[in-house]
């Protein structure tokens, strides 16, 4: 039981990143080149005609526009982005939902599809009703619609595939960690369905079996989830965050060799640091090997 | 209570003189087999408690209990829109609660200003009440509940809870059920229920433990649980057990004295 | 304590999950998280360690300094608890925000070390009504992932079997006083005897079932717990309800049942471990705050 799970701590070492790798790595306050003949981008700042960094990242460079992209940040949303949310306030006419970006995202009562079909109107009495369809503290996933001026973001959950989550488990991780791809959901051969949103929230949850339809995405099941699906989901989600913790990116096939290089280890053991180093590390070799 | 930081309070540190005196009367309680009030060891016997709704005019609710030499007042103020909001205060109110200890109320002199072992004692009479309080039927608002000792001859907590409850339903707070507080010592292998103060303070080191228990008494839930000292885990269950037997016996006598307090506000013309 | 929201629907997944014992992360109900205690980490400190529960983190400093024993108990020294929640750990913490939760945290050490079985005081005397040692334990929260009372718990018998307290003698002064004198030898000190300090065991009604080492999540979907400290010998310290709601006779009794057996169980690997850190001596590779 408890034997065991106590222990000194120990040095892991660090991955080091290697000297030989032509990534261009600044910190703030660095100059990054004195030509003017460059224009300024996110991250940088003029001084004395020296084009120079704000933020510790990585130096981009497209033609002749320079920006700084930050490893450690929050989520700085893009017009198609899959996000998944938290509301944290309902308000007139609108929802606020925490996305792991800078500003609270807004998702309006005129961006989401209320049931009773798509082309059903909105009246007043939707609009006293909207804590009936979310409330604080639920969880969304939902698509960015706009990004305002100040940097906020407007979500809408207009398609099927988008509303409100019901039983399942969030991770979260830094945004960055997310790899972008033409799809961000996955029912995974291993029994889970998953959404990787592009904040870094990451939804687990059972696959879902027919979908009802007339619900429009309000209607939760609260049956219990079956044991085998827990475990599945529960393996994914400390296979998640082992890849999390040791930085590789996050999408289908990475999650997926890592569910299977870990199946040799017990759920729990997933929590300690050497299992998660060892599993993560077959499970890059193997994404080497099938790149290669 | 306001504290006169410029008047003289005497000499800085003083003590009281009871310290000094040889240690005879601690060993007297452990010797008897019986108590020395004439209650029996191990037994369900509590203090016959006087119990009365309404003394204070001013507030809202209120109730006086008196068990043995230990005599509480509380006072309830309120429901009244929150001072502090917090997100949490938005769907449920809250329940604030003050118990102090007046300064000639314990053999040795107390300070005015609670101390952290007093603010301890408060927080464990809220988190006794709370679950009997139907405090979702009160958002955005506050109650204030003041506890106040004037006496404390031992289980003060445990008649604060039982005070205070009273207080509350005095003061016409929904409620799921009055609570109940019943506290207990181990002394060696017997148990003195409802313990006198030199009954708390006595006995032989090493072997005592206290435990006070707050009860629901129609839901059969415990709403509070405190014990200190060295004890094995059945002694403990044995001691709650008792506790709440405890528990039991001050039922009918507060349901009286709240019957009572309903009865004397009901408009005489019906009587 | 750091605010997490949790919905409907999460709550009964964590729910149900438990019912089948087995929690989002993998845990059966009566798991800990992974754990790692280091002592001696801080080197102005007579004793410190730093415990390390899933990602909650806890530092302990323990100093010692000469007071006057307290008048009740003449011939004893005592112990005093701070906590700390810095703001380093939850914005919450900031400004005076965390000074609840201090206290409250202060005041249950206090119940706990409230026995004479738990330290034995007496060999914190120096010279009974005139001098004693006092025991500052100062704890401070780095981070705060769920069940922080188990982990300070342990981090303070950890910090309590590390510490050294100098050697004091007593001498006959030039005018007739006693006059103390503090031994010059860094080696030539007393150790404590940390066998009876119990550990914490807080455990956390979720459904009809109960966990231990609840993270924050879980903790959001319970209503009421069970604090419990158990020695090594099995024998409860302290108990205490925490949490909104209220509990059932029975389930108390079951959740003291299972509190004693975990508690029990977890005192045996933390001194064999604390043991084995102190045999390896210099040789041991400090991780400290780098790991």
């Amino acid at each position: 039981m408890a034997a065991g799970l106590m222990r000194l701590p120990v040095f892991r070492k660090q991955e080091t990143v290697s000297e030989s790798n032509e990534k261009h790595l600044v910190v703030p306050g660095d100059v990054i080149t004195s030509d003017t003949g460059f224009m300024r981008g996110h991250g940088t700042y003029m001084d004395e005609e020296k084009l120079t960094a704000s933020v510790a990242g990585e130096v981009e460079r497209v033609n002749k526009l320079i920006c700084v992209r930050p490893l450690k940040t929050r989520f700085y949303g893009e017009v198609g982005d899959v996000v998944v949310g938290r509301i944290t306030e309902v308000q007139q006419k609108r929802w606020k939902v925490e996305t792991n970006s800078r500003l609270d995202s807004v998702l309006l009562l005129s961006s989401v599809n209320l049931p009773g079909g798509e082309l059903r109107r909105r009246c007043a009495e939707d609009e006293l009703a909207m804590r009936d369809y979310l409330q604080e503290g639920d969880l969304i996933n939902a698509e960015v619609q706009s990004v305002f001026s100040d940097g906020a973001l407007s979500l809408h959950t207009r398609s099927l595939k988008y509303g409100k989550l019901g039983q399942g488990v969030l991770v979260q991780v830094s945004p960055s960690l997310v790899k972008r791809q033409k799809t961000h959901f996955h029912n995974l051969p291993c029994g889970a369905s998953i959404i990787l949103g592009n904040n870094g929230y990451i939804w687990l949850y059972p696959t879902p079996g027919q979908q009802d339809e007339e619900a429009g995405g309000f209607h939760t099941s609260m049956e219990p989830v079956s044991l085998p699906d827990r475990e599945v989901i529960s393996r994914l989600r400390n296979c998640i965050l082992a890849l999390a913790t040791h930085k590789v990116m996050l999408y289908d096939t990475s999650v997926l060799y890592c569910y299977e290089s870990s199946r040799p280890h017990e759920i729990k053991d997933l929590l300690k640091p050497e299992v998660m180093e060892e599993v993560v590390m077959i499970t890059r070799q193997r994404l080497v090997e099938q790149a290669g | 209570m306001p504290v006169d930081t410029k008047r003289v309070r005497g000499p800085e540190e003083s003590q009281s003189p009871l310290l000094f005196l040889p240690s005879i009367a601690k060993k007297s309680v452990a010797a008897e087999r019986g108590r020395q009030d004439g209650r029996r060891r191990g037994q369900a016997d509590v203090r016959p408690v006087f119990a009365r709704c309404g003394l204070v005019s001013q507030a809202k609710g209120s109730a006086y209990i008196e068990a043995g030499n230990t005599k509480l007042i509380c006072s309830v103020f309120g429901p009244r829109e929150a001072e502090r909001k917090d997100e949490a205060g938005a769907s449920s109110g809250r329940l604030l609660c003050d118990l102090r200890f007046a300064p000639f109320s314990c053999p040795n002199r107390g300070a005015w200003i609670p101390s952290s072992e007093d603010k301890d004692t408060a927080q464990g009479l809220l988190e006794a009440l709370r679950p009997g309080v139907r405090l979702h039927r009160y958002p955005r608002a506050q109650i204030e509940v003041n506890v106040l000792v004037l006496e404390n001859d031992g289980s003060a907590l445990a008649h604060a809870i039982t005070c205070a409850s009273m207080a509350l339903a005095d003061a016409g707070i929904e409620m799921y059920d009055v609570v109940l507080g019943c506290s207990l010592r181990l002394d060696g292998n017997s148990f003195l229920l409802d313990p006198t103060l030199q009954e708390e303070t006595a006995g032989e080191p090493g072997a005592q433990g206290s435990v006070t228990v707050a009860l629901l008494p129609s839901l059969n839930q415990v709403s509070g649980l405190q014990a200190d000292g060295d004890m094995r885990e059945d002694t403990l269950a044995e001691a709650v057990r008792a506790c709440m037997e405890g528990c039991h016996k001050l039922y009918p006598v507060i349901q009286r004295a709240l019957l009572r307090a309903v009865h004397k506000r009901a408009s005489p013309s019906e009587s | 304590m750091a605010a997490v929201q949790v919905c409907e629907a999460e709550k009964v997944y964590i729910m149900h999950g438990v019912r089948d014992d087995l929690r989002v992360d993998g845990r059966g109900c009566e798991d800990y998280r992974h754990m790692e205690i280091e002592t001696d980490v801080v080197s102005n400190t007579d004793g410190s360690a730093r415990v390390k529960l899933g990602y909650t983190d806890v530092l302990v400093g323990i100093k010692a300094e000469i007071g006057k024993p307290k008048p009740a108990a003449p011939d004893e020294g005592y112990l005093e608890f701070f906590v700390d929640c810095s703001a380093n750990a939850t914005p919450e913490f900031e400004g005076r925000g965390g000074e609840e939760l201090g206290s409250e945290l202060s005041c249950t050490l206090y119940k706990v070390f409230n026995n004479v079985n738990s330290l034995e005081l007496r060999a914190l005397c120096i010279a009974p009504r005139e001098h004693c040692w006092v025991l500052y334990v100062d704890v401070l929260l780095l981070q705060c992932d769920g069940n922080l009372f188990d982990a300070i718990s342990i981090a303070i018998k950890a910090a309590l079997f590390n510490t050294r307290i100098p050697k004091v003698t007593i001498t006959e002064g030039e005018e007739g006083g006693a006059e103390l004198e503090l031994s010059d030898d860094p080696y030539d000190c007393v150790r404590l005897n940390v066998e009876n300090v119990p550990c914490i065991v807080t455990l956390c009604k979720i459904g009809h079932r109960h966990v231990v080492d609840a993270t924050l999540q879980e903790k959001a979907c319970s209503v009421a717990g069970l604090l419990v400290s158990v020695t090594h010998k099995g024998t409860i310290t302290c108990v205490r309800k925490v949490g909104g709601g209220s509990l059932e006779p029975e389930s108390i009794f079951e959740m003291t049942e299972t509190g004693k057996r975990v508690g029990k169980a977890l005192h045996a690997p933390l001194m064999k471990l604390l043991r084995d850190e102190e045999a390896q001596g210099k040789q041991r590779q400090k991780v400290g705050f780098l790991g």
